[in-house]
């Protein structure tokens, strides 16, 4: 630990140093905000990356660890022209043979964004490789970028996260109207498949590898700009996002994991198309903000049951809503920066949140005594509830102070990380840096 | 609709329905009778479970018994050496996946698959002849195991050993059930044979061979720590002072009981097995540190009429220190002498119609895992056992205990 500590610190030291070297000179190896290589307009690479280290409590203690080295990626993006940009992103693992000892056992992991966006028309542009799909408010902002140091559990479990596809995006309505829509070659990675699978007859192990393709539309608007309402209203962002991909049978389901990587929900037998429906809404008046989420995955259950019949569709629903207010008055986007910086004269930014979030699982069927059996066509609920207290501190660009404080309540005692417990406080604090 | 009409209905009713509401566990585990269980579950997972029979995962299921439908137990595949592919033997769990679901007020029971008993009936006889002897066994019988409507063979219905047997088997003190008290299942450690020897303070070594099934989130020290007193003195106790100590922690006479219905029975893999300890539970009763043996596990009995009756009693530690004295060696003997009387007019008879019950039962089982010639050859050996049992070890008691001897002996 003491490792991380030095690591963080020689970042902050690099960062406060960089401040004042800045390039004006927009040629060659420039510092602007980050390290950057201008061969000319249009053409530059940019290196990236985000460290996150959290230092983490819970009551009860529900044996996690205290501490955890959360991120480290670093990523390469440009722009090729005026016509295309492109990013390659890849976090950085410890082994996971010897976590305790994590200097000395650093390794490549997995690979976040790498694509290729075609934008020479603002009505259409394409992006191609792998990114994230277009579903999902918050798990489509950026993980630094976040209110609160961890998403919420719709967002991790039902929202489907990167994927290799091709989208085609664009703004119209003078940009008061975005609209994304994709193909992609699996469901996203929160939903992979995990069932070992079991070739019937008529079927090979590779037909049941791979869930989808799926598809994945979104569309945002601000539905406000053209009525007359107040100005502040107007910048009010609505969307409606929709997924569908088929899922081999087995046991495949999405699975109700907490913020903490609980399993709340097993994962039950699906078979049959999954699709999810989306709403989503972000406002950020001043320095206010307010968000708001509603999603719902329905995947089928095709010849599922123990006697090989159709069951009711499972059911995951989340909804989530926050308010955030920075105190030191900066303006709530998605870029927000410190106007009086620590190393300027000021404090830097000061933002105070509030967030309460559910996640659901259950079936459709509500008929007859409920089960947690993964073949019950009445399952058992469970719903994981969370009110999330924070503050950020952003005392300089690049870096941010996360506190935050979590009561989490779960609805099935027997589901619960310590049986018959069903309430549970745990506290975060985080360093992040990012450039 | 008048009031009359109403109750007359209700009635009726009532009267259609009383058969199966009057279904107990007695009736499922009625040894008069060759049940039918069927088991539907989702075909994949048959496929499933059968290609993982080694591991213990859990399959959701409907059982059918007698009428009556639990849906949503859980199965999975069971056993030792006994696991098998093509006939799995299986737990049911009726509160597998709704802690409060029971069926006849059980938790569970056992489809034992018989596939190390040639003859069919090893397991039921023995279990039966414990229970004539007083000695704590559970209810068995045999069924016909229909899996998606196909007949799978031939299986035991074993009654779990559970807080539920806990209760049938040591009563109530006023309206207290006494099964709340800590129930452990002995654990067979492959390649460590153990004949209760100190194994030191620690108790994991304990834990590794006692598998805890209830009060499991108690402390390891009120789980184990009883364990290890109890071991660390039966080794360390005098035999002066042997029965005044561990009395208050085993039941001696119960003990001495149970170690003799198994050489009776001529087990060789039991407490005094060739390789060590092995099958049997082990409970202590509520609210106190006696403990007390249940017996389980009994397929491999009836080994040979001419099996020792003194074989191995001075290998394992307890078994020794406690036959050491001349009051449980005495018992020892005599409990031998009842299970010879016992067995006269009754084990022969009982091998003879367990054999009737599930003879076209196992002749119609494609899945076990020995031929009909093999079950023949085994039934006649078996039924062949009892009589020359009986001789030897009357015979053979006589010999240890100075009595007359009587007729028949070499």
């Amino acid at each position: 630990m003491k490792r991380h500590l030095l690591l963080a610190g020689f970042g902050l030291a690099g960062l406060a140093i960089g401040v004042p070297a800045e390039a004006q000179d927009k040629r060659g190896l420039v510092w602007d905000n980050r390290p950057s290589i201008v061969f000319g307009e249009d053409i530059n690479i940019d290196l990236r990356g985000r460290v996150q280290l959290d230092w983490r409590r819970f009551d009860p203690d529900v044996a996690e660890d205290t501490f955890d080295l959360k991120t480290l990626r670093f990523s390469l993006r440009g722009e090729l022209t005026r016509h295309f940009d492109w990013e390659i992103e890849r976090e950085i693992d410890r082994a996971a043979d010897d976590l305790d000892d994590a200097v000395e056992k650093w390794q490549l992991g997995e690979w976040k964004d790498v694509y290729l966006n075609w934008t020479t028309f603002d009505a259409f542009s394409v992006t191609g490789g792998r990114f994230k799909m277009p579903f999902g408010l918050e798990q489509t902002t950026s993980v630094s970028d976040l209110d609160f140091a961890y998403r919420t559990g719709g967002s991790l479990k039902i929202a489907p996260g990167r994927d290799k596809g091709v989208m085609a995006y664009g703004e119209l309505l003078s940009g008061s109207l975005i609209y994304q829509a994709g193909v992609f070659d699996d469901d996203g990675d929160n939903g992979t498949l995990e069932e070992f699978r079991f070739p019937g007859e008529g079927r090979n192990i590779e037909d049941l590898e791979d869930v989808g393709p799926s598809v994945a539309v979104r569309v945002v608007g601000e539905i406000f700009r053209r009525l007359p309402v107040h100005n502040r209203l107007k910048g009010a962002e609505f969307g409606l996002a929709y997924t569908t991909a088929d899922v081999p049978e087995g046991l495949n389901s999405l699975q109700g994991e907490e913020v903490w990587g609980y399993n709340f929900f097993d994962r039950v037998y699906v078979n049959g198309r999954r699709q999810r429906l989306g709403l989503q809404f972000d406002w950020s008046p001043g320095p206010t903000g307010f968000k708001a989420e509603w999603m719902q995955s329905r995947e089928e259950r095709i010849g599922q049951s123990n006697r090989n019949e159709d069951l009711s569709d499972f059911i995951g629903t989340a909804w989530y809503t926050s308010a955030t207010w920075i105190v030191t008055g900066e303006d709530k986007d998605s870029d927000v920066t410190p106007d009086n910086p620590l190393f300027g004269g000021g404090i830097g930014v000061v933002e105070v949140g509030v967030r309460y979030d559910q996640l659901t699982f259950e079936s459709a069927g509500k008929s007859g005594p409920d089960f947690a059996n993964p073949r019950a066509d009445h399952l058992t609920p469970n719903t994981d509830s969370t009110l999330t207290f924070g503050v950020n501190w952003l005392p300089i660009r690049w870096v941010k102070v996360v506190a935050n404080g979590l009561r989490q309540t779960f609805d099935d005692v027997n589901r619960a990380p310590i049986i018959g417990t069903d309430r549970y406080w745990s506290g975060l604090l985080r360093l992040q840096i990012a450039f | 609709m008048s009031s009359v009409t109403s109750s007359v209905i209700v009635a009726l009713a009532l009267l259609v329905a009383s058969p199966a509401a009057a279904q107990t566990p007695d009736d499922l585990f009625n040894p008069d009778v060759l049940q039918r269980v069927e088991l539907w579950l989702n075909a994949s997972d048959w496929a499933k479970l059968k290609a993982a029979f080694q591991e213990n995962t859990y399959y959701p299921a409907d059982v059918v018994w007698n009428g009556q439908t639990v849906r949503n137990v859980g199965i999975r595949s069971r056993g030792l050496g006994s696991r098998s592919a093509t006939k799995p033997g299986l737990r049911v769990d009726f509160d597998r996946y709704s802690s409060g679901q029971q069926f006849l007020g059980l938790k569970s029971f056992v489809l034992d698959n018989l596939t190390q008993d040639f003859s069919g009936i090893k397991e039921t006889v023995a279990m039966r002849f414990f229970t004539r002897l007083g000695i704590p066994a559970p209810r068995e019988t045999h069924t016909r195991l229909f899996v998606n409507g196909q007949y799978v063979g031939l299986y035991a219905l074993v009654e779990s050993v559970d807080k539920t047997m806990m209760g049938r088997v040591f009563g109530s003190i006023g309206d207290n059930i006494q099964n709340d008290g800590y129930l452990f299942e002995y654990n067979y450690v492959l390649g460590s044979p153990w004949r209760f020897t100190y194994e030191g303070s620690p108790l994991a070594p304990y834990k590794a061979r006692f598998d805890i099934k209830t009060n499991e989130s108690h402390a390891e020290s009120l789980i184990w720590g009883p364990i290890e007193e109890l071991v660390r003195l039966v080794n360390d106790t005098p035999s002066g002072s042997f029965e005044q100590t561990i009395a208050p922690r085993i039941d001696l006479p119960a003990f001495v009981r149970y170690i003799a219905a198994q050489n009776f029975i001529s087990q060789n893999d039991a407490f005094n097995g060739y390789d060590g300890m092995n099958n049997f539970y082990f409970y202590r009763l509520e609210n106190s540190a006696t403990h007390a043996f249940i017996a389980w596990d009994e397929d491999n009995a009836f080994l040979t009429p001419d099996f020792g009756i003194t074989t191995r009693l001075d290998e394992n530690v307890l078994t020794r220190k406690t036959l050491e004295l001349g009051n449980f060696r005495s018992q020892y003997f005599g409990v031998l002498s009842e299970a010879a009387s016992s067995a006269a007019d009754w084990m022969r008879q009982e091998m003879q119609r367990q054999f009737d019950l599930i003879h076209q039962a196992m002749l119609d089982d494609t899945q076990k895992p020995y031929s009909n010639a093999e079950y023949a050859a085994e039934r006649d050996r078996l039924l062949a056992f009892p009589a020359a049992r009986i001789t030897f070890v009357q015979c053979e008691v006589s010999k240890q205990t100075g009595a007359s001897r009587p007729a028949g002996c070499e």
